[in-house]
């Protein structure tokens, strides 16, 4: 019993730490960002110090931070748009009428995670660039679709197949043609995950890297090269600039959080019972 | 239902054809190119046939990033399903649903952060001068602690940050499959006076086998893709400790000699193995 009791107590400072670890250095670098130089160039790390705002003024001040947002904004929404548009119903039909192709194309689509990134993005700078459409936004829009519209298929399909048969069955029994019951019976049903999908997504070009840092140079740079130029900045690194940087990076796709959990507890709802 | 239904070819048609015109043109074009000696500076290139593979072979940087690269992916891996595998357990034994729920809801933030967000994160906590991480070390010993720049540490050091990004977040994910079982089994073997640890030895974890094999393929996929984290962290360096093939092919191919056929040969070659390895492995998951 004692033993037990110590077990649980050791698994308990373990989770402790574990969480710690999970949010400190996040909490760490906000700090940062509300620092001043010398604050944070000290021998011993300061938890209490005058705070400032000049690094975020000066982060979004910046020209080229701020055309990387607008960036990141744009491409990021439009690709995950275009994702939903077409990947939603194509997850549906995948999930809906299962035809003998039906294995090869979720095969189809898995795989385009294997293929690394450099093989896709040297090929696709030559490709843009033969078309005179490097390093624009469209050429951006068109390559992170491949990202979304793969992912949302894939994460969709069991959100489609876990909506009960029965409710379509019914609907169909009420006369609802195959269109009605995909836009008004199972989309609603299955909403919640589907959200899920999209924002996963959408966390995934907006973190998206080494594409962006092939296929743009200037004006299509996405905020993630933006901010990793600011870290490669010399020796008199301004550091606080790039703790708010980051931080500025990272509040996007921490607003998703409460979602992407969502989405894993439905994902893993018991079955039995 | 006598009458045809257009739904699933309506459906399914544009998605597929723009992924496979996306996906295949790229792959072509790659596999094109590394027959060339095409250079950036250069738009105009002659076929070479195999050159760019046959030289692959005698490039030592090639088969160094190979080494690193294989390093690299038994190293996250492992260590990722090894996190993920103890903590979710505990997160099952040891706190109550609520507690649960918050901790799952905080293993989350490492996963979402941008990479280059958690690489600067770490590379500024590494730090040997005001890095929070190595802080307690300069404190005791007097000395710096200079994890990134040396060889012999620069790689792991990298890795640990994957993992603090994965390794949480699949903890998360092992718990919610350990709610999904179902409880009778693990009842008797408590009446048999079954130890806690002899329960998930050999009834949870067996019973789990599949998707945590499922998680082991996922983690194998995602680790290919570290290029950010490396990238921001130390660049390959110190020397070539740190370069993965990717990490290789982008510098080939961009910032040091501008040798895209070059950096697209060895594309294709990862190409060519990671297609064989995981239509493998996910052909034995099924």
């Amino acid at each position: 019993m004692t033993a037990h009791t110590l077990g649980r107590l050791i698994g308990r400072l373990i989770l402790g730490l574990a969480a710690f670890s999970a949010i400190f250095p996040m909490f760490w670098t906000a700090l940062n960002a509300f620092k001043n130089r010398v604050d944070i160039v000290t021998p011993t790390p300061l938890f209490i110090f005058e705070p400032t705002l000049d690094n975020f003024a000066y982060v979004l001040g910046r020209e080229s931070v701020f055309a990387g947002l607008v960036n990141s904004l744009l491409i990021s929404g439009a690709a995950v748009l275009i994702g939903a548009v077409l990947g939603l119903p194509a997850a549906y039909a995948i999930a809906r009428y299962p035809n003998r192709w039906s294995r090869d194309i979720q095969f189809f689509v898995l795989s385009l995670r294997f293929l690394p990134p450099v093989a896709i993005a040297i090929p696709l700078m030559v490709i843009w660039l033969d078309f005179g459409l490097y390093d624009t936004r469209l050429s951006m829009i068109v390559t992170y679709s491949l990202l979304t519209l793969a992912t949302i298929i894939w994460l969709s399909v069991p959100a489609f197949a876990r909506v009960p048969k029965e409710v379509e069955e019914a609907a169909r029994v009420d006369g609802y043609g195959p269109y009605a019951i995909f836009f008004l019976i199972a989309l609603p049903i299955a909403l919640r995950s589907l959200i899920g999908a999209v924002a996963f997504a959408f966390v995934l070009v907006w973190n998206e890297f080494l594409i962006a840092l092939m296929l743009t140079t200037s004006d299509a740079k996405t905020l993630p090269i933006v901010a990793s130029e600011l870290t490669q900045l010399g020796r008199d690194v301004p550091w606080g600039i790039l703790n708010a940087s980051v931080v500025l990076l990272s509040i996007p796709p921490l607003l998703f959080i409460g979602v992407l959990s969502g989405m894993l507890n439905s994902a893993f709802k018991r079955k039995i019972q | 239902m006598k009458q045809k239904n257009s739904l699933p070819a309506v459906f399914l048609t544009p998605a597929m054809g723009i992924l496979a015109v996306l996906a295949l043109v790229p792959t072509a074009y790659a596999i094109y190119i590394s027959f060339q000696n095409r250079e950036l500076s250069r738009p105009d290139g002659s076929f070479i046939g195999f050159a760019n593979y046959i030289d692959l072979f005698s490039d030592r940087r090639f088969v160094n990033a190979i080494g690193v690269s294989l390093t690299w992916e038994a190293v996250t891996v492992g260590m990722t399903l090894l996190i993920a595998v103890g903590l979710g357990i505990l997160l099952f034994e040891c706190v109550s649903p609520r507690t649960r729920n918050l901790l799952a809801l905080l293993f989350l933030v490492p996963v979402i952060l941008p990479r280059v967000s958690a690489a600067f994160v770490w590379k500024f906590a590494f730090h040997p001068l005001y890095g929070i991480a190595t802080y307690p070390y300069k404190a005791i010993t007097g000395q710096p602690l200079d994890l990134l720049s040396n060889p012999a540490t620069a790689l792991a050091t990298v890795a640990l940050v994957d993992v603090w990004q994965w390794g949480l977040f699949f903890a998360v994910i092992v718990l919610k499959l350990l709610e999904t079982l179902p409880p009778q089994p693990f009842e008797a073997a408590k009446l048999d006076h079954a130890r806690t640890w002899e329960i998930y030895a050999f009834i949870a974890l067996p019973m789990l086998k599949a998707p945590l094999i499922s998680l082991a393929f996922v983690k194998m996929i995602e680790s290919l893709r570290a290029f950010d984290l490396i990238y921001v962290m130390t660049r390959g360096g110190p020397g070539i400790a740190t370069e993965t093939l990717d990490m290789y092919a982008f510098s080939q191919g961009f910032i040091e000699s501008g040798r895209i056929s070059y950096a697209s040969s060895m594309a294709v070659l990862m190409m060519i193995a990671t297609s064989i390895a995981f239509t493998f492995i996910w052909k034995r998951v099924q």
